[in-house]
């Protein structure tokens, strides 16, 4: 198998967790016997899994294109896997001059309005489209005219390492020890602004008022981390917002450990990893009723879904309680997205693709 | 005749199925069974169907569904009729097969067991049903050849659900009300929604003729297993000489007719004033069947006029010994039924009014279950396309291949003759479509062409939705393999547009709105096979001669005379005026009439607009 994509191993992100997920399964349950990974973006060198192996980045599209078609025309491969709809075109001319399969991906935003139309065009002719919830999976459907069965959805998996445990050194390191904490994980983007760290800061004043020593604590990084910095500082809650920039995958777990609730009323979600990487380290979450957040919380079965307007009493609510059982919700997210529930579903998909080889392209 | 529905939590991550929504789903059809209810829910409690019985054969509530196997393996919700279920009863029995009931549900189970998906290719009927294989995890649906009996899926990613009618799967609250653009636009173009589109983008018919396999995987695309076009190319492959045509449809006709009677209930016959019905009747009579009641349709305003059906209908009901019962409506009961009409309207049609008061009237007589005349027209050449269409072919056909062509003609009209364009928008599309087979059954059929629709809806919107629609491929695919005549052709496109998503989908919702069952004999796969051959060579109004000459007894002279001229009914009238006023500046043509029609039963059940911008 060939793959296009973004970034895979060494990036951060959660598309390139999802292509590390997703491309390590594949590998791993058998479904292809190799991979070749062509990046964009990601570290010259890097350590893949066996039988995976990635080539340096070629960030420049034309040079990244010219890689992509050498490689179509010398190579051998049966499947083409396309990480990133704006590759799509390019995906499809690759899976054309391969005489293979096409396979692509589709997240979250990048999938939502009508594409240009040649990304529509690939799109209709790709043999599966995979969608990480119902929600990216319905919008792909609304633009594209092509056959509903042919979009299927794999949700996002959560990490074996994200666990319940003990968070309260990172805590006593950051100086939260005995405070109520309340968590975000996500890129702070300036230009899409979803992910609702300005709604949990300005929730923050009527909660100060009954838990005094509340602490929002942020990890990530982004270009709009001034403007939220500014914001806690309107909003007179400076004191109790610690913008913690990004952290290794230990720290994040133990942030994740540590906090009381893991908050992100984002509404621009394709499924939303960090919602599922919290509830596996057995913190409760709370996200809002929009878009792949519902398929995170499995229509509120791991945690209730929030409204816009109902956030606050949410947030009072799961402040009031002692913290659930971390087990049980550890449990109930491996349940519906464990690594095991994603292989076996990626391989159910693969089998039926390969199945119907020849109901295949055009 | 029933109401069927389920749903399938195929994916891990995805909540198990509400009670509540299969409920509330299996008895927003409650009309359709009003005799049994029932539910089944798989061992893991992943799966679960539905169904409201219309008791008709074994009426026993031994044989109420959903039904399962005996060793529990199977489980199946059934909607529909089997007629050859006699004959694939004795053969079941010959090897062994022990049954416990009398229905045709029963023989469904066990012919699935016995041969797998392949077992809808024995079955002769009107049907829909869906089949959980425990031991497989999944479920196997199946949709009659001629999509008698309606099936709507809806897929999320994650639950897959079906149910015999669209508004029954709103109903149950968990399907999305974003809306189809090549639904509505196909509403627009057509008067009904054309398979398989809904007005809504997540649900879809399973087309006729089609089976689908779902399991943990999810839905697989539906496959064809029968077609029309193939029988009909079968047919045109080895004709026979027009001088078997007669004796081929009394044969062919009657059989079907004997075969349409399976019943443990009293079975009624439709009669109009027409060849199609009267000769049902006689051959009802030719079958055995006694004592028959015919429900006729007539109209308070046409009463003591030549356009009163009623004594014709009286006519062919003394001469074939049946119990005549007339239904006479006027306005007045239009006016009152009309908000039930509306809401027992599965999508919007502009037809299915008469459909509404004949089944009332029959309902009101007791009456269950009733043959219909529906599709004589389409099978044995009846309407106006059969020779309007070659005609078109050959007289604009060429320049209309010529590519650029009509759309130059179009543009220049517009520009010195707007008057014309907007008057006659066929005449002057005959150079854009009747290239095709396809495009010129449009120009018959259509009330609007495609340019039109900028004028109806958004032009985004139509856009999108002719794209989504891809009517001309659609009008094509009926056509292949190619039916090998004229009057094949025709045949395939009546009975694959106007005939599946309008005459069958009214007769289905109009008809169990009453809890009454249509069955439709001239609509039946065994009767095609036995007049494939016949048909390549059809001479204009020679099938519809010959199927008024099949009964023994042959139709009273009046009825074959007056079969040319036919019948107008009001009901057009009425719902022109029910539907308000037309469009603002619209010319009034043919079609225009529906116009108001077509705006308010629009109005009724298109999806919310906003979502349409989204």
């Amino acid at each position: 198998m060939l793959a296009l994509v973004g970034h895979a191993f060494g990036a951060s992100g959660g598309i390139a967790q999802y292509n590390r997920d997703f491309l390590g399964g594949l590998v791993a349950s058998g479904l292809v016997s190799d991979i070749e990974i062509l990046p964009r973006h990601g570290p010259r060198t890097v350590e893949t899994p066996p039988k995976i192996v990635q080539h340096g980045p070629r960030f420049a599209p034309a040079l990244y294109a010219a890689g992509a078609i050498a490689k179509a025309l010398t190579a051998s491969f049966d499947l083409v896997f396309c990480g990133h709809l704006y590759m799509a075109p390019l995906a499809a001319i690759v899976a054309r001059l391969g005489r293979a399969k096409l396979v692509i991906q589709t997240h979250g935003i990048e999938a939502w309005p009508q594409p240009t139309r040649l990304q529509r065009a690939a799109v209709e002719r790709a043999d599966l489209v995979l969608s990480v919830s119902r929600y990216t999976r319905a919008k792909v459907l609304s633009w594209a005219s092509m056959a509903p069965e042919k979009v299927a959805v794999l949700p996002d998996t959560v990490g074996e390492a994200f666990t319940p445990g003990d968070g309260s050194a990172l805590r006593a390191k950051w100086g939260l020890t005995g405070k109520r904490v309340l968590l975000t994980v996500g890129r702070m983007d300036g230009r899409e602004r979803y992910k609702g760290h300005d709604r949990t800061i300005r929730a923050l004043p009527a909660l100060i008022q009954r838990w005094p020593g509340v602490t929002y604590v942020v990890l990530g990084e982004g270009d709009d981390l001034a403007r939220l910095q500014a914001l806690a500082k309107d909003e007179g809650v400076d004191d109790h917002v610690k913008f913690m920039g990004p952290v290794d995958e230990a720290t994040l777990i133990d942030a994740y450990r540590m906090a009381d609730v893991f908050v992100m009323p984002s509404t621009g979600e394709g499924f939303g990893i960090a919602y599922l990487e919290a509830m596996a380290c057995g913190t409760p979450a709370i996200g809002l009723d929009a878009a792949g957040a519902r398929d995170a919380f499995a229509d509120g079965r791991l945690s209730l879904l929030a409204t816009e307007s109902g956030l606050l009493d949410r947030l009072r609510e799961l402040l009031n309680e002692p913290k659930p059982d971390p087990e049980a919700l550890a449990s109930a997210v491996r349940q519906s997205f464990g690594k095991p529930v994603f292989v076996a579903e990626q391989k159910r998909l693969f089998d039926r693709l390969h199945g119907c080889a020849s109901t295949g392209r055009r | 005749m029933c109401g069927v529905n389920g749903i399938y939590a195929y994916r891990t991550a995805a909540s198990a199925p509400s009670q509540a929504e299969l409920i509330a789903t299996r008895d927003a059809m409650a009309a359709r069974g009003p005799d049994g209810v029932g539910e089944w829910w798989s061992a893991e409690r992943r799966c679960a169907f539905g169904h409201r019985r219309l008791a008709i054969q074994d009426p026993h509530p031994r044989a109420n569904q959903p039904m399962v196997s005996d060793d529990g393996r199977y489980v199946i919700t059934f909607n529909g009729q089997i007629y050859n279920h006699p004959a694939l009863k004795a053969e079941l029995e010959a090897r062994g097969v022990r049954y416990r009931t009398t229905c045709d549900t029963e023989t469904l189970l066990h012919l699935y067991a016995l041969k797998g998906p392949d077992m809808v290719r024995d079955l002769r009927g009107m049907f829909a049903f869906a089949i959980w294989d425990a031991a497989r995890q999944g479920m196997f649906l199946a949709r009659d050849a001629y999509g008698i009996k309606p099936i709507y899926t809806c897929d999320d990613g994650w639950t897959f659900r079906f149910a015999s009618q669209v508004k029954a799967l709103l109903a149950g609250g968990a399907v999305s009300r974003d809306p189809e653009p090549a639904g509505i636009v196909g509403f627009h173009l057509f008067g009904s929604v054309p398979e398989p589109f809904s007005l809504y983008r997540d649900i879809r018919a399973l087309p006729a003729g089609h089976s689908q396999w779902v399991d943990a995987a999810g839905p697989e695309q539906p496959k064809r297993y029968v077609s029309l076009a193939s029988i009909l190319a079968e047919g045109a492959a080895r004709p026979s000489p027009a001088a078997e045509l007669e004796a081929r449809v009394k044969a062919a006709a009657g059989e079907s007719v004997a075969a349409h009677l399976l019943s443990d209930v009293e079975v009624g016959v439709f009669l109009s004033a027409g060849v199609d019905s009267g000769a049902l009747l006689g051959l009802m009579r030719d079958a055995g069947a006694s004592d028959i009641r015919a429900i006729t349709l007539a109209f308070e305003e046409y009463r003591g006029t030549p356009e009163d059906e009623a004594p014709l209908a009286a006519e062919a009901a003394a001469r074939y010994g049946a119990r005549h019962e007339v239904h006479r409506v006027g306005q007045a009961e239009f006016n009152a039924d009309l908000p039930a009409i509306l809401e027992a309207m599965d999508q919007p049609s502009i037809d299915g009014v008469n459909t509404w008061f004949v089944a009332k009237a029959a309902r009101q007589a007791g009456l269950k279950v009733a043959l219909s005349g529906l599709g004589g027209d389409e099978l044995l050449a009846g309407y106006p396309s059969f020779s309007d269409l070659p005609t078109w072919r050959r007289r604009y056909g060429l320049l209309a291949r010529t590519p650029g062509l009509g759309r130059l003609a179009r543009l220049t009209l517009q520009g010195v003759a707007p008057g014309l364009l907007r008057e006659r928008p066929k005449a002057a599309g005959m150079l854009e479509y009747a290239g095709s087979w396809g495009g010129a059954y449009l120009l018959r059929r259509g009330l609007f062409l495609p340019h039109e629709l900028a004028r109806l809806m958004d032009p985004d919107a139509a856009r999108e939705g002719l794209r989504r629609l891809g009517l001309m491929r659609r009008l094509a695919a009926a056509l292949a393999p190619d039916p090998g005549s004229d009057v094949g052709r025709v045949c395939a496109l009546e009975s694959s547009f106007y005939m599946k998503s309008q005459l069958l989908r009214d007769a289905d919702w109009a008809g169990l709105a009453h809890s009454v069952e249509i069955r439709p004999p001239l609509v039946d796969i065994a009767l095609l096979r036995n007049l494939a051959p016949v048909l390549p060579g059809l001479r204009p109004g020679a099938g519809k001669r010959a199927l008024g000459a099949a009964p023994k007894v042959a139709l009273p002279e009046a009825i074959t005379a007056r079969a040319k001229t036919g019948f107008t009914v009001p009901t057009g009238a009425w719902m022109a005026t029910a539907g308000r006023s037309n469009v603002a500046g619209e010319p009034v043509r043919k079609g225009a009439a529906s116009r108001g029609w077509s705006q308010l039963v629009f109005s009724g059940l298109r999806p919310p607009q906003q979502s349409l911008a989204a």
